[in-house]
């Protein structure tokens, strides 16, 4: 018994740690460790994503998946495109382009898929 | 604003400063290190640890910590968590660095001048540890210190459990006679009175 009180004395004092004068130095250090690595990883990651949306884009463009697109659903995109054109004439623009209007469509939503990840991030970071 | 941010989480729990450094809440990660970072940085230097050592040790522990948060599930306390994770983190520089097979089981430090005459007065826990072996004084720290089992610690330091179990006596015997006036607990393990 004796010696569990003298454990149980000797875990309390170990539990009580000695005070340091620079302990809020010592967090700050680390606090800006972690905002650093956390700056490194965003940046790695937003530039792994661009890498990969530049390949994905150019292996779409290559593989003229659209042209494959419109093909299986011709009567589909004829319909949509009609319907289009009735609502906003200014359509026209977008399907004279080189890439044509489907892929201009895809890049938009993915560019407002990307602004939505952004605008989290910020709610997230503020 | 920032200030305010930071009243609102010194008002939080533990667990809950941990649940939002789980969301990647750096600041209240920061508030944990306000809070335990004295005891880990003590521990290390407990363990043995130089203060530079110790510091460093210390950093790269509550950074693993952060990395790893999602594990702490509040279980035990934070400081525990954190301090095992330390423990463990000074043993394996220990290892790479092929320091820990040299270690003396006796004491490297002779008593100082003074000790002698201590039995009457008050020798503080740091004092008492130094003049335990080395790997006493790990296995000790780590016990008593970090709350690993004594299995725990022979797996962590690569030891026999048996050779753990003897340091750990050994330190204990010596630590008992070095703090028996501080702690009201005599030699022999009695309690005195008062």
């Amino acid at each position: 018994m004796a010696e569990v009180d003298f454990e149980r004395a000797l875990e309390r004092m170990f539990a009580d740690a000695p005070a340091f004068p620079d302990s809020e130095a010592f967090a700050a250090r680390i606090e800006r460790r972690l905002d650093r690595g956390w700056m490194v990883r965003r940046a790695a990651i937003g530039g792994a994503g661009l890498v990969g949306g530049v390949i994905g884009a150019s292996q779409l463009i290559l593989s003229r998946f659209v042209d494959r697109i419109e093909t299986a659903s011709t009567g589909s995109a004829k319909i949509i495109t009609a319907g289009w054109n009735e609502v906003a004439p200014a359509a026209d623009l977008l399907a004279s382009t080189p890439v044509g209007s489907p892929v201009v469509w895809l890049a938009m939503a993915m560019a407002l898929l990307a602004l939505g990840f952004v605008v989290t991030r910020l709610i997230d970071e503020f | 604003m920032a200030g305010a941010h930071r009243e609102t989480l010194t008002s939080l729990h533990d667990v809950e400063l941990a649940t939002k450094a789980a969301t990647g809440e750096r600041k209240a990660f920061g508030e944990l290190v306000r809070r335990h970072g004295s005891a880990v940085r003590g521990l290390l230097r407990r363990m043995g640890a130089g203060g530079a050592e110790a510091d460093d040790v210390a950093q790269d522990a509550f950074l693993a910590a952060f990395e790893r948060i999602a594990e702490f599930r509040g279980e035990g306390t934070f400081a525990a968590w954190v301090k095992r994770i330390a423990a463990r983190a000074y043993l394996r520089k220990l290892q790479k660095e092929r320091r820990l097979q040299n270690l003396p089981a006796d004491s490297e430090l002779p008593a100082g001048p003074g000790h002698e005459g201590e039995a009457a007065g008050r020798i503080d826990l740091d004092e008492a540890l130094k003049t335990l072996g080395a790997a006493e004084r790990l296995c000790v720290s780590m016990c008593y210190g970090a709350g690993l089992s004594h299995a725990e610690a022979a797996e962590a330091l690569n030891l026999p459990l048996g050779t753990v179990k003897s340091h750990v006596k050994r330190g204990l015997d010596k630590l008992r006679t070095r703090l028996a006036p501080a702690e009201g607990v005599d030699p022999e393990g009695r309690r005195r009175n008062g």
